[in-house]
């Protein structure tokens, strides 16, 4: 029996990691993605690029792989009966951020979009803004597992954020549709701005969930 | 001679496993209903430490019940453990909460009266403030160990997963506290009425050695141990439910407010402890392992801001008090009637 506890025990420390590299996963992500569109900005569809996109392709699949590590543990070892729907619900939505990720850097390199250049510090912000909301909205899951308390604090943060990328894009599809480029590449490039500000929601979306999810965690 | 004192103690025995079947719950229900821990982990662990309490620690309780009526016949310890499950089988029926102990004084005042021994009004009192004192104490010792917990948790940060291995190792501890201070307390309610009637002679096993009452109190808990492994499943899947929705967490602290409560109403240590210092002591009386934990979950309920509780059910406890001994009193003391004139027997000298 009470080697039965000692191998529970490890079990539980090994999701323990688990979890916790899923999460660096999506810091990752969010610092090679940052990353592939200065460089795309700069050299469009260079090797440079390539490789980082495959690298984001690569973090979303060991992502998937966790996730369902995760998940099968969860429900194989009967952990955390209480909540262990939130959990799989929130992994589930913070790899839905990961693939937005892949699905945006592809979409770049895809249709290799002419973007000109007075509109590169503003889309450069823009995905400097996508990314730190990510990564505050990482940091409050995190702290959904070990401090609970403060995930109303970043959750704020990511709000904020949420909304100065609204902003950002919303000024970037004005000076766009203000500018002289011929339309097929206005919408173009406001669809590119509209899914790099998706991330920004969905990870928006992800905190409204967690904020019930840490109210549920209170004993 | 002894085949009639096991015919008689079958009463008792019924008595016992009932106990186990709807007691049990209280102690693993939550664990067990929540999947934290299987059904037969817990039954196991409960029926250890059930039979550990009440052989090593069930005469404090008993002692009390014996005071307030010692029953002196064979047949009519019968009939008054018999009367006390039938009391209790109606009141499940009707959903009410019940309390063994309840049962069972009020079968022993049943008899007393019928046998036309007086009923010592001071121990009377002193088991009635118990009924009071029981859910409030569990209610009040929730509370404060649940605000404990929670400011523990907050400053200690661990680990979701890990919280939750703590918790189930947290939960088979309380349990087996629980099991052992149920045995200690509740074994008097089961056996109490035939000690005075015990035929067996001690027992020495060279380690330990066990005396008359410790043998029929052991018979008594492996009674409960039966109840505890045929029936207690059916309860244990509906437990918790009842009044108000718990984490695996909170059921942890009402299973250890209960055990605590129990034991304080058992341990002839703490007793004599508190009184060699001159503190209070309580009574050592048996109580209601379900309303225990019926005063613990409500004490938590009430400290949350009273919502999601069933108020309900507090109504029916109230009317659980008046009912199950008053019940139980009728019950004894009709069937006594039957039993001496009817069937010719000697149910008190």
């Amino acid at each position: 029996m009470f080697g039965t506890k000692i191998s529970l025990f490890g079990n539980s420390k090994s999701l323990e990691k688990k979890i916790d590299l899923f999460h660096d996963n999506i810091i990752d992500v969010t610092m090679i993605f940052k990353k592939a569109i200065k460089v795309f900005l700069s050299e469009q569809r260079s090797e440079s690029y390539k490789k980082l996109s495959g690298q984001i392709k690569q973090v979303e699949h060991d992502a998937d792989t966790l996730r369902r590590d995760i998940e099968n543990n969860l429900y194989s070892r009967n952990l955390i009966p209480d909540l262990r729907g939130d959990v799989l619900q929130l992994v589930e939505n913070l790899d839905k951020v990961v693939n937005k990720f892949d699905e945006v850097t592809y979409k770049f390199y895809v249709e290799r979009p002419d973007i000109p250049a007075e509109y590169h510090i503003r889309l450069t912000e823009l995905c400097s803004q996508v990314a730190e909301c990510v990564e505050n909205m990482v940091i409050a899951s995190r702290a959904f597992f070990r401090n609970f308390n403060v995930v109303r604090d970043y959750a704020q943060k990511v709000y904020f954020i949420e909304s100065e990328t609204d902003i950002t894009s919303g000024k970037l599809r004005e000076s766009i549709f203000d500018s002289e480029l011929p339309l097929a590449n206005k919408l173009q490039i406001s669809s590119f701005v509209s899914v790099v500000a998706d991330i920004a929601d969905i990870a928006e979306d992800c905190i409204d969930e967690l904020l019930i999810f840490a109210i549920k965690r209170d004993i | 001679m002894d085949y009639v004192f096991y015919l008689f103690l079958s009463s008792g025995l019924f008595l016992g496993w009932s106990l186990g079947a709807s007691d049990a719950s209280n102690i693993f229900g939550t664990a067990v209903g929540t999947k934290m821990i299987k059904f037969r982990t817990a039954a196991i662990i409960s029926s250890i430490f059930i039979i550990i309490g009440a052989v090593v620690a069930g005469s404090g309780a008993s002692e009390t019940l014996g005071e307030l009526g010692s029953v002196n016949a064979l047949a009519g310890a019968f009939m008054v453990a018999l009367a006390a499950a039938v009391t209790i089988y109606i009141m499940v029926d009707f959903s009410i909460p019940v309390s063994t102990s309840q049962a069972i004084v009020g079968a022993i005042i049943g008899w007393n009266l019928y046998s036309g021994k007086e009923t010592d009004f001071s121990v009377l009192s002193k088991i009635v403030s118990t009924w009071v004192i029981c859910p409030i104490l569990a209610g009040l010792i929730a509370v404060i160990v649940f605000l404990i917990v929670r400011t523990f948790l907050k400053k200690s940060k661990i680990h979701l997963i890990q919280l939750d291995f703590y918790t189930r190792i947290g939960l088979i501890l309380a349990g087996a506290f629980g099991a052992y201070a149920l045995g200690a307390n509740n074994i008097a309610n089961v056996m109490g009425v035939f000690a005075p009637s015990s035929p067996f002679a001690d027992v020495d096993f060279k380690l330990f050695s066990l005396n008359s009452v410790q043998v029929l109190f052991l018979i008594g808990a492996i009674a409960i141990s039966v109840g505890v492994f045929t029936y207690s499943h059916k309860v244990i899947h509906t437990i918790g439910k009842g009044i108000m929705s718990m984490s695996p967490i909170v059921a942890l602290i009402v299973v250890f407010s209960q055990a605590l409560v129990l034991f304080l109403f058992s341990s002839e240590g703490l007793r004599d402890f508190l009184l060699s210092h001159n503190l209070p002591a309580l009574p050592l009386v048996p109580v209601s392992s379900t309303q225990a934990v019926i005063g613990a979950i409500l004490g938590i309920g009430i400290l949350k801001g009273g919502k999601g509780i069933k108020w309900s059910i507090t109504g029916k406890i109230a009317l659980g008090w008046i009912l199950t001994p008053t019940l139980a009193t009728i019950l004894c003391f009709v069937s006594l009637f039957f039993l001496e004139n009817v069937f010719n027997l000697k149910v008190y000298s």
